[in-house]
């Protein structure tokens, strides 16, 4: 019987072999991530008397939440976590310039293919499209894991998606992944490894595919995979990760999937996730027309290269309507210089944007929030109930197409109408 | 009559006025940013009631937050927005800009004009030859919004002469940091303070702008510089506003005249716990900060920008400190964007935030640990304005804020190596 991925990951991260779904392994994580609350893992550490920790260049701690401190609490916390880097030798430190933990990793580097990476965030599931083991653990998972270096996990089941394309103008991987959580539920696939095949999956940049295994997360994934392939590989030899540092694990042709789900992407018209939850899923046209009094373009999921540049796209020669707030936060650093670089900034200055620092900015509540009655169309990948502010607020969900489109006109719009 | 005067006798309605005398003028612009805005029209509605007498006199700039980071700040942006709405209220939203540079960019400060505001640098639009004071949330609320007026007790006019030519490497911003340091804090109370002799007549308009700014720090009612071609050539770059009056003493002598020589002014930092305590660069270098930053009234000009980017040509921002730099204005933005300064700059290690008032008395940004410390060309360094009491600000020019950046510690530009 065929492997899936998960299962070699796993086996490869512990030592097993023949490992099944739901057997229990100790495995030896890659990197551990973890965000600004890192000061928890810290405290917790001090707290235990512990100093001495199972490999230093395995922590990457990134400041994205909560970038830069707006109150002297937070200050503190930041300031917490620098003099520990300092004090242990954490020399994957980024500070609170770097931007989004994922895609800062990401980007540098230090995400390979068949490694197992835990972080202190949900969307860890986002490290699948470099084919690594991606998954979100607790502050206190995180903080063991610094003193012993491993963490028991279940073997995963898995679900294989195959995506069929072209996707229409107007429609992105964000528009594919709302339709299948709409599709499956958010707990469609919880503890499961939900694998990415397909030949629409195929052509699509890692960006795209970032996008696709972040919002894996949102059906209760616990990670997700896209095969890499040369396109995977020409990402690592540009983000510096050298070719014999990594050995690229492929489910068997044989594996076992415990369902496989199908999204024809042909078909597909732009995808909004409604108040309060990620996966009550319309198309586009069944909420257009809706009031919005913000629009924020950030995130892991969709505030990447391409998505600026697509939210660009729509927005250049428009302007965003009166009344309406369009924040746009890049995802990090490296980000933010290609668009001040090739225009892109300059179009959606020009169009009206507010253009913040790069992190998590409104996503995470540093930013963007809301006062009772107001609604936000948000390119991010969570529309829960007070999550940016007041409980009496609303958020949407969708592509930065989409969100372009309705920063225009004020109200939720399908942006095939612009882009035609 | 001097300017000041001139333009207190017109918009009372009389032929002239003297210092002493008691005016009730009619206000031309009334400014608020989201904080005063908020506190203002919480007493407007509670107290005063009644239409706005004038409302595109007024304007509210949202500057202190650029992106709300709490449900309560996200109320308050709400609530002015709504109040503006239903007076008819001249609004500038999140990312504009801080309150003083919006204001000037979008044509709605003029020569000869009256401008009140709650900010306490508000007589910074002195620079444009406006008579401009901080009044109070309450005033605004009581005589401005209902009636369109305010009064005024005139002020006596102190002359400030500058002449000399400062050492290379000393800029605008240093030498109107010393002058507070050599007249001292509360020096000038209820002045109104004419920045003049020949060193501010050879200024730009960006570089004037920096000594109305801290007369507040003098205890001024008002300053100003008697408005010149340089003057009349910058406003003629506004969009078309209001109506320019621009009022020109007669040339009579000022109550006071104070004269400074400003060939041997050496950059300047203004340590806390106040805007008075300044020293020479070199006597505070090697002291570590952890936070630059470019930005707020005093701050976030093209010409910051420009200064910053020649002092990082080559350079990289120390990675122990994170270098915000703030524009001023949206227009600064866009023009940084044009100027290929964003991207040196973000090169460098800077890091950009939205147009708006940046780490000033840190609502949005800025706030500092205890024992941290930041260099930046804001306006205010007391204790607890950036967070922990225990964390320090240090005023200072452009150059001496990126050389800092660059080194991690407060350093003069020109001894870089």
């Amino acid at each position: 019987m065929g492997k899936s991925f998960a299962q070699k990951a796993l086996e490869r991260a512990s030592g097993e072999k023949d490992l099944v779904p739901g057997q229990i392994v100790d495995a030896f994580p890659d990197l551990y991530m973890s965000h600004t609350a890192s000061w928890r893992c810290i405290r917790t550490l001090e707290r235990m008397g512990v100093d001495e920790l199972y490999d230093v260049d395995r922590i990457a701690m990134v400041m994205d939440h909560i970038s830069p401190a707006d109150n002297a609490k937070t200050a503190g916390y930041h300031a917490l976590c620098r003099e520990f880097a300092d004090r242990m030798g954490v020399r994957k430190f980024f500070d609170v310039n770097a931007g989004i933990a994922h895609v800062v990793l990401m980007e540098r580097g230090l995400i390979k293919p068949g490694e197992l990476i835990i972080g202190t965030d949900s969307h860890s599931t986002i490290y699948g499209a470099l084919g690594a083991l991606g998954t979100g653990v607790g502050f206190s998972e995180i903080t063991a894991t610094w003193v012993t270096g491993k963490l028991w996990m279940k073997v995963p089941e898995s679900i294989k998606v195959e995506v069929d394309g072209p996707l229409a103008r107007g429609t992105y991987p964000k528009d594919v992944m709302l339709r299948l959580i709409g599709d499956v539920g958010a707990d469609g696939a919880t503890y499961c490894s939900v694998e990415f095949h397909g030949s629409y999956v195929e052509q699509m940049s890692v960006s795209e595919r970032m996008t696709l295994c972040n919002l894996a997360m949102e059906m209760g994934a616990k990670n997700a995979f896209v095969p890499p392939d040369d396109t995977a590989l020409a990402y690592l030899d540009e983000a510096g990760a050298d070719r014999g540092s990594y050995e690229v694990l492929l489910p068997d042709p044989d594996a076992q999937y415990r369902q496989v789900e199908r999204v024809d992407g042909r078909s597909l018209v732009p995808q909004v996730a409604v108040p309060h939850t990620v996966d009550n899923v319309v198309g586009v046209d069944e909420v257009a027309g809706t009031k919005v009094d913000q629009v924020f373009i950030g995130s892991c999921a969709n505030a990447k290269y391409d998505d600026l540049a697509i939210a660009a796209e729509v927005l250049a020669g428009n302007t965003v309507a009166p009344g309406v707030r369009l924040i746009v936060t890049p995802a990090s650093s490296m980000i933010m210089a290609k668009a001040a670089s090739d225009g892109i900034v300059s179009t959606l200055l020009q169009a009206g944007a507010l253009i913040t620092n790069p992190g998590c900015g409104a996503c995470a509540g540093s930013g963007g929030a809301m006062a009772d009655g107001e609604v936000t169309f948000s390119t991010a990948n969570r529309n829960f109930q007070g999550r940016m502010g007041s409980y009496q607020s609303s958020i949407y969900l969708g592509s930065p197409a989409t969100a372009a489109a309705s920063a225009i006109r004020g109200v939720i719009s399908n942006p095939q109408e612009l882009l035609a | 009559m001097n300017m000041v005067e001139k333009i207190l006798a017109r918009a009372s309605g009389r032929q002239s006025v003297e210092p002493g005398d008691v005016v009730v003028a009619e206000v031309d612009l009334l400014i608020m940013h989201d904080l005063s805005g908020w506190l203002t029209s919480r007493v407007f509605d509670k107290q005063v009631g009644g239409p706005v007498r004038h409302p595109e006199r007024v304007a509210m700039v949202f500057d202190h937050h650029y992106s709300p980071p709490t449900e309560d700040a996200a109320d308050m942006l709400k609530a002015n927005r709504e109040w503006a709405r239903r007076n008819g209220i001249q609004l500038f939203d999140c990312g504009n800009g801080n309150i003083h540079h919006t204001v000037v960019r979008r044509g709605l400060v003029r020569p000869g004009a009256i401008v009140v505001g709650s900010d306490s640098h508000t007589p910074v639009h002195g620079a444009l030859g406006a008579f401009a004071a901080a009044l109070g949330n309450d005033s605004h609320a009581g005589t401005v919004l209902p009636y369109g007026k305010a009064w005024f007790r005139v002020p006596e006019t102190v002359r400030v002469e500058l002449v000399g030519t400062p050492p290379p490497g000393t800029t605008a911003r240093d030498v109107a940091l010393w002058l507070v340091g050599q007249i001292g804090e509360g020096g000038l109370i209820y002045a109104a303070v004419e920045f003049a002799g020949p060193y501010v007549k050879e200024l730009p308009f960006w570089d004037r702008w920096l000594f109305p700014l801290l007369c507040v720090d003098l205890g001024a009612k008002c300053s100003f510089v008697e408005p010149d071609e340089v003057t009349e050539e910058f406003v003629r770059s506004l969009p078309p506003g209001a109506a320019d009056r621009p009022a020109h003493s007669d040339g009579g002598e000022a109550a006071r005249v104070l004269r400074f020589d400003v060939g041997g002014v050496a950059p300047q930092v203004a340590c806390p716990p106040t805007v008075g305590n300044l020293a020479d660069v070199s006597a505070l270098a090697g002291t570590p900060v952890q936070y630059a930053e470019l930005g707020g009234h005093a701050g976030g000009r093209l010409e910051d920008f420009r200064a910053a980017a020649e002092v990082l040509q080559g350079r990289r921002v120390h990675p122990d400190v994170r270098f915000n730099v703030v524009p001023s204005s949206r227009e600064v933005f866009t023009e940084a964007v044009r100027e290929g300064l964003v991207l040196a700059l973000h090169e460098a290690g800077a890091t950009w935030f939205p147009p708006s008032t940046g780490s000033n008395q840190a609502y949005n940004m800025g706030a500092m640990a205890a024992g941290e410390s930041m260099i930046s060309t804001h306006a205010r360094n007391f204790p607890g304005r950036n967070g922990s009491a225990e964390a320090n600000m240090y005023l200072a020019a452009a150059r001496t804020v990126a050389a800092s950046a660059v080194t991690g510690t407060i350093t003069d530009a020109g001894e870089l190596a």
